[in-house]
């Protein structure tokens, strides 16, 4: 496919020599050109390097604007393959001494002051021949450089610069397969105690001492939400309360979707607790798509029905404290649980019991006791851990690295930022080891006045 | 100050006794004042209604509630049985049938199509109340139950677990003292009271039980065998409604300690008669102890009210240490210091002067010590 | 038919006496309480200027037969403090001489009792934990042991429930329910299981089941609906939780009370000629403690713990910024119980106290024949010993389930600000607080009969775990039942007497909270006044430093890191101290106590801790001989 287009490119472009040779080539070419494979990828990619033309130097007047890079391709897969242009003999590969700037085309081209370009629009297995040139202002070129030899781009079946990410993932996996088998096999999976999941029987009890229902809000978003359906996991367990509790259970929604899956979670709750009698579908109901239209119809239940425990636990946006407020005032228990970072504040304020984030997600495992899901939660705050340690010990190094000249840190640094956490594998990247080298000895070389920073 | 008064155990060779015998809930009295009744009549029955047990077959068959009345295999009122099949669902062109079998016996009582439940109520459970001792009706509470008095000889142990039961009295040791053990008891023992002698093993419980004798008295028990019968470990000491199949009754307590030799020479004397025996021992207020009750084809001629209950502490008397370190042990009091004495423990009680058939003596707080009869 | 909440004529007599009553000029007290197996007598005088207990008398209760009749034993006993004291109490109609002259008789004569087993209840509300738990507070706390509760998510089913309330004979029933209100159809629902079950009072069924409803106002036409059909005597009073954020017990309280005296009372023999010659109505003996200790809590604005462990139960009180609390912990006692209480704890558990070796099978069997006959005493020091170590468990058991009860009210809002995101706590946690305990008081023949005052001490201190600086004190001759009742007539004497005659302090603890390294510093203390006095105490060491009945000291704590003696982990603590029979004690064994697992390491760490108290002194008179 590509070869076709390249040969399409080609032929297009032999059409219109006719208007060629006005390219007024007055420039330096860069020299040193060198094109090399880059490692670790699928076989698309092809790095360009070069040494800047010599106009360059003088940038007071300066006469570039930067460099063109072109391409031939050399050899395929599968043979040799003929350039494309008009009587060229098959074995004459490369670029021919009249170049014609106007007509080709360049792949690819990068301002004044860079040496270096990548080709991503390689094929696997090809192999290409590259020349750059330095281009300026009006249509002023430089000859063309060519690469000193060409260069097949590879394939690699493993990105060796993301070793790291390998070994990580592969620690976290084997902490949760572990702690699920641990689970399974009866060993105890602490889980802290969230206040908000355990004053769900205490506000659904209120609610039955003092005769009235219990509200329940799923958020404002559909069930494609991740907080929409934590949320519907909390109401199966609120269901299954209200149901041993008798008593009974309001659940307006904003979304029919939600309305549906919410029926479904409410009545298996209640068959779960030998009370199908009690369930009763049409306690579960939309209301509006509309954000403020929904706030006021659940706000109207709330003040005519003075519900006595109220549930937020979903997408919450600007309505979350119209909610909170209103539940307030007449007296309710509330508990909200979501992951909206800007709402937390007034859930957390105005509410007897807040979830927030992480807990609501936890609330499922937490609540199921299931060994499976209490196995990866485990696990995950094992990786969280992990995680917050690198940050911090990154952190640390990352300041000593900048306050001191300690060449170790600097290193180490380099080594978290670049190796572990990016993609430069397991080694140190030697370049930029001796560049690090190469900026100590300079600030060694410095005189020592300036030291003391206080200027 | 008054004379101390501590409950004794009963052991008496002639009593009048009155049992009453109580219906849970009210009922029909079968007998009325002046039957004359033997242990194994009834006296008052009723029936205490069936559970109710739900069977959710919407759940089960994966049927909204409204369907499940058309797949019903049985109606309301239909009597059920135990994995009988209740109801099928109509399958895909009659293939792919689901079944649901009842998993309780009883009656169909509804089926709801709002809720998919069917709902099976247990068969009455029919409460029937033996008499428990021969003797005679001499009151009788209306729908409630009666009084049955006899003339019996009648023996309180201090412990014993199992209910209200019945049997012929036969000997398994030939003397208080000794121990029971499994090859004492014989097969011929079914149906008996068996009365042992000193502690009794559990391999002898589980011998009698496996006999199928009524109930098995002796003098002790081990803790470690009580639990190994019962399967748990006993908390507080109110007993009566296991169900062991046998009634085990304790005369004097835990460990090797034999039985009261008097006790055991009265019992031995009723060899062959009936007896009714409760195992049932409640240790709180209101206390109650397992007992054994022999009716009596006549009064003993001798002293009709002779009761072997405590009396006051003289020098001579016979009496059991109740406590360790003597604990078991028999003697006579050969002296009452009425100042109190310093015990080993630190503490101050009043105490009494024991010596031994051994010739040896003791100081034993009287708190300690149980008077027998001769 | 329901009756308005009103007090029947017999308790109108005694209030209107009590009324009556000037608090001036009473000089001479005679108390008497009529327990299951004695009945004792104390005699309260007004003695140079303040009221001290100056006799006391015991006989045998009289209620069952062949006596059957109360004021026998109660005659008994006084006629035994008449000869003590030199007074004639008992006139010549075999009754109780009051008012006082010089030389006869007494101004006021109060009882309380516990005999027949005591005031037995059954409980109901709607949510368990919520108007329930309430109506269980208010029945422990009147005095009663409760029997059962029934709630609608107790997760029984309505049959089970039912047959449940058949089996059950209590003297009365309590049901409360809903918030004014609130729901009216789960106290119906309540009401209609109770109605068809048709339980039998305890004594006999000549009288009629009492039932209190103290539920939600609204409900109250259909309740009485529900018992209408006779067999029952309702009887109303106010709501008892009227919101879930306040509790309001005394109409209930006081109505059981009543219900006491008029039905069960009545009941037993020879009460109502008891009730005749009291001057304030008779208490059930629990209530009366509670009473007391409130009483005394409240004068003296401190936190105090008190624990009667008797035969068969133990009941814990405790008064925490004036919260009263009961709880009577049904099967942890030592001898009708002391099979449950080494069942519930396991034997590894008590074992872990007796610093040498015992045989579990002859142990099991004594633990077993401790329980069928139930008034043995223990003779040897091993004994006793292991006693003592059954009794840790027994208390320690028994204040947990106390603290599990004692709690803040559930369903409550609470109040939030942002500072609170990260620290969200529950309703309904435990208002005990040992850190704030300022007294703790022991009675029961365990404690208060042990033959030394160390062994009480070491044996509150193992279980209580007391923190900071903790007063021990014991009811002398247990006496604060007499002093209870005596508190609703004569606050002002009951607290005298409670000071100068109830109590005898042992001493007080200071206990370390936190986890201190065996061998490190624990904490340093600085002793000044009746004695003066300083060093350092490890971690796991214990001391004991003699400081007489009126000794008083001033004691500067200065704990180790992360140590907490009152003032926070690593606080500064400035306290005032007084002595008693024991002394001061010093413990840095840290909280919560824990010992070796070990079985021999074990032994020797008790084994050292009983030395540095001399709790078994009699041992090292022995090795010194």
């Amino acid at each position: 496919m590509k070869t076709v287009l390249t040969l399409l490119l080609v032929v297009a472009s032999a059409a219109w020599t006719t208007h060629s040779f006005a390219a007024d080539i007055t420039l330096a070419p860069p020299t040193h050109v060198s094109a090399e494979d880059v490692p670790n990828d699928i076989g698309t990619q092809v790095l360009i390097k070069w040494h800047a033309s010599p106009d360059e130097e003088n940038a007071g007047t300066r006469s570039l604007d930067g460099y063109a890079i072109y391409r031939k391709i050399a050899q395929t897969s599968e043979g040799l393959e003929s350039i494309g242009e008009a009587g060229a003999d098959a074995s004459e590969l490369g670029f021919p001494a009249n170049f014609d700037f106007e007509d080709t085309q360049p792949i690819g081209s990068v301002s004044y002051g860079r040496t270096k370009f990548v080709d991503e629009n390689v094929e696997a297995g090809n192999s290409y021949l590259y020349a750059v040139a330095a281009t300026g202002p009006g249509g002023t070129y430089s000859p063309i450089s060519v690469a000193s030899s060409p260069v097949t781009a590879e394939m690699q079946w493993f990105n060796g610069g993301k070793f790291w990410f390998l070994i990580i993932t592969a620690v976290i996996s084997f902490v949760i397969i572990a702690f699920v088998v641990i689970a399974k096999k009866g060993g105890e999976i602490r889980v802290r105690k969230i206040a908000g999941l355990e004053a769900v029987s205490e506000a659904v009890g209120r609610a039955t001492e003092m005769g009235k229902p219990v509200l329940f809000v799923p958020g404002i978003l559909d069930i494609n939400d991740i907080q929409t359906v934590a949320g519907i996991t909390v109401l199966s367990n609120v269901a299954k309360t209200s149901a041993r509790y008798d008593a009974k259970l309001r659940v307006p929604t904003a979304r029919s979707l939600v309305m549906t899956t919410a029926r479904e979670t409410v009545e298996a709750a209640y068959l779960g607790e030998g009370r199908p009698d009690a369930y009763n579908e049409n306690d579960i109901y939309y209301l509006t798509d509309e954000q403020f239209g929904y706030t006021a119809g659940v706000q109207g239940v709330m003040v005519r029905e003075r519900p006595a425990a109220c549930f937020y636990m979903g997408a919450f946006y600007a309505e979350s404290l119209i909610l909170a407020e209103t539940a307030n005032s007449i007296g309710s228990i509330q508990i909200a649980g979501t992951a909206m970072p800007s709402q937390l504040p007034f859930f957390v304020a105005a509410c007897d019991y807040t979830l927030i984030g992480e807990e609501f997600f936890a609330a499922s495992a937490y609540l199921s006791n299931d060994p499976e899901q209490l196995g990866s939660l485990k696990g995950q705050d094992i990786g969280k851990i992990m995680a917050a340690g690198l940050l911090v010990v990154g952190c640390v190094l990352a300041t000593i690295a900048v306050t001191s000249e300690s060449r170790t840190a600097q290193i180490a640094e380099l080594y978290i930022k670049d190796n572990i956490l990016g993609a430069d594998g397991l080694v140190p990247n030697a370049d930029k080891v001796a560049q690090i080298d190469a900026e100590l000895d300079a600030q060694a070389q410095q005189p020592h006045a300036g030291g003391g920073g206080g200027s | 100050m008054a004379k101390a008064y501590t409950p004794g155990l009963l052991v008496t060779r002639h009593k009048t006794h009155r049992v009453m015998r109580r219906l849970p809930i009210s009922g029909e009295v079968k007998v009325s004042v002046g039957d004359t009744v033997t242990a194994d009549d009834i006296v008052a029955e009723t029936s205490l209604p069936g559970d109710v047990n739900p069977i959710n077959l919407s759940n089960q068959m994966s049927l909204p509630p409204k369907d499940v009345v058309e797949c019903m295999l049985k109606k309301e009122g239909d009597p059920v049985a135990l994995d009988e099949p209740i109801a099928q669902t109509k399958g895909i062109f009659g293939m792919f049938k689901t079944t649901v079998n009842s998993r309780y016996a009883g009656t169909i009582e509804t089926v709801s199509p709002v809720t998919g439940q069917v709902i099976v109520r247990g068969a009455p459970l029919p409460v029937q109340v033996k008499a428990y001792v021969g003797g005679r009706v001499v009151s009788v509470r209306e729908n409630e139950g009666c009084e049955i008095e006899a003339d019996v000889a009648y023996v309180q142990g201090i412990f014993g677990v199992g209910g209200e039961t019945h049997g012929r009295i036969t000997m398994a040791c030939q003397s208080h003292d000794q121990e029971v053990t499994p090859d004492l008891i014989t097969a011929d023992m079914q149906g008996t009271v068996i009365i042992g002698g000193a502690r009794m093993t559990v391999e002898a419980i589980e011998k009698a039980r496996e006999v199928g004798a009524a109930a098995i008295i002796s003098g002790g028990i081990d803790d470690q065998d009580l639990k190994t019968l019962l399967g748990y470990d006993l908390g507080v000491a109110i007993t009566g409604r296991e169900e062991l199949g046998i009634t085990v009754i304790v005369t004097e307590g835990f460990g090797e300690i034999a039985m009261a030799e008097r006790t055991f020479s009265m019992l031995a004397a009723h060899v062959g008669n009936e007896a009714s025996v409760n195992g049932a021992t409640q240790i709180r207020a209101g206390v109650m102890r397992p007992e054994i009750i022999i009716p009596l084809a006549s009064i003993p001629a001798d002293d009709a009210d002779q009761q072997f209950e405590e009396g006051q502490l003289e020098i001579g008397r016979t009496l059991r240490v109740i406590r360790d370190p003597w604990f078991g042990m028999i003697g006579e009091v050969s002296g009452l210091p009425s100042a109190p004495h310093v015990l080993g423990s630190g503490s101050k009680a009043r105490v009494l002067e024991v010596k031994f058939p051994s010739g040896e003596t003791a100081i034993v707080p009287r708190a300690n010590v149980e008077l027998i009869e001769e | 038919m329901p009756r308005p909440a009103t007090r029947t004529k017999a308790v109108d007599h005694l209030m209107s006496d009590i009324t009556a009553i000037d608090p001036e000029k009473i000089k001479v007290i005679l108390a008497t309480d009529c327990g299951s197996t004695t009945t004792k007598a104390i005699l309260i005088q007004f003695v140079d200027g303040a009221y001290r207990q100056t006799h006391r008398g015991e006989a045998p209760t009289t209620v069952e037969k062949p006596f059957a009749d109360v004021t026998m034993g109660v005659i008994n006993s006084v006629t035994e403090i008449g000869e003590l004291a030199g007074r004639r109490l008992v006139g010549d109609d075999g009754r109780i001489i009051s008012p006082a002259t010089e030389t006869e008789g007494c101004d006021i004569y109060i009882s309380t009792s516990s005999a027949g087993g005591g005031l037995q209840m059954m409980v109901a509300g709607v949510i368990a934990e919520m108007t329930a738990a309430s109506a269980k507070r208010a029945a422990l706390g009147a005095g009663s042991i409760v029997m059962d509760v029934i709630a609608a998510n107790d997760g029984r089913r309505p049959h089970d429930q039912i047959q449940r309330i058949r089996d059950l004979r209590p003297d009365m029933i309590l049901i409360s329910g809903g918030t004014d209100g609130g729901t009216t159809d789960k106290v119906v629902q309540i009401a209609e299981l109770v109605a068809p079950a048709k339980p039998q009072p305890r004594f006999g069924s000549d009288y009629e089941m009492p039932i209190i409803y103290a539920g939600n106002k609204d409900a109250r036409d259909a309740v009485s609906s529900v018992f209408d059909e006779g067999g029952f005597d309702l009887q109303i009073v106010d709501n008892l939780r009227p919101v879930l954020e306040r509790e309001n017990l005394s109409p209930a309280r006081d109505k059981i009370h009543d219900i006491f005296l008029e039905h069960v009372m009545a009941q037993a023999p020879g009460y109502d000629k008891l009730m005749g010659w009291t001057g304030a109505p008779i208490m059930p003996t629990p209530g009366a403690v509670g009473d007391i200790l409130q009483t005394v809590a409240r004068l003296q604005g401190i936190n105090v713990v008190g624990v009667d462990i008797g035969g068969a139960t133990t009941d814990v009180f405790s008064v925490f910024d004036e919260t009263f609390n009961r709880t009577v912990s049904a099967n942890l006692g030592m001898s009708y119980s002391i099979s449950n209480v080494c069942a519930e704890a396991t034997m590894p558990n008590v074992l872990r106290w007796v610093p040498f070796d015992m045989d579990e099978r002859e142990l099991r069997n004594h633990v077993k024949n401790k329980m069928i006959r139930p008034t043995t005493i223990p003779q040897t020091k091993e004994a006793l010993m292991f006693e003592q170590a059954v009794a840790r468990e027994a208390l320690r058991l028994a204040y947990k389930q106390h603290k599990e009860f004692a709690t803040t009210l559930k369903g409550v809002q609470q109040q939030r600000t942002v500072g609170d995101t990260f620290s969200q706590e529950t309703g309904g946690m435990t208002i005990v607080n040992n850190m704030k305990l300022d007294l703790l008081v022991a009675s029961g023949g365990v404690l208060s009969h042990a033959p030394r005052m160390h062994q009480t001490a070491m044996l509150l201190i193992d279980a209580f775990e007391p923190e900071g600086v903790t007063m021990l004190a014991k009811d002398s001759i247990f006496m604060m039942p007499h002093l209870g009742v005596l508190a609703s007539v004569h606050p002002k004497a009951a607290e005298q007497v409670f000071d100068r005659d109830c109590l005898i302090y042992l001493g007080t603890c200071v206990c370390a909270k936190g986890s201190p390294k065996p061998g490190k510093l624990c904490f340093k203390y600085e002793l000044s006044g009746s004695l003066t006095d300083s060093g350092e105490i490890a971690g796991g060491e214990l001391k004991l430093i003699e400081m007489g009945m009126d000794d008083r000291a001033k004691i500067i704590l200065t704990p180790a890191r992360g140590i907490d003696l009152g003032a926070g982990p690593g606080k500064r603590v400035e306290k005032e101290v007084r002595g008693g029979t024991v002394g001061l004690i010093l413990d840095g064994r840290g909280r919560s106590l824990s010992l070796p697992e070990d079985r021999a390491t074990c032994q020797a760490t008790v084994q050292g801790w009983l030395d540095s108290l001399d709790v078994y002194a009699e041992e090292k008179e022995a090795v010194a001989v």
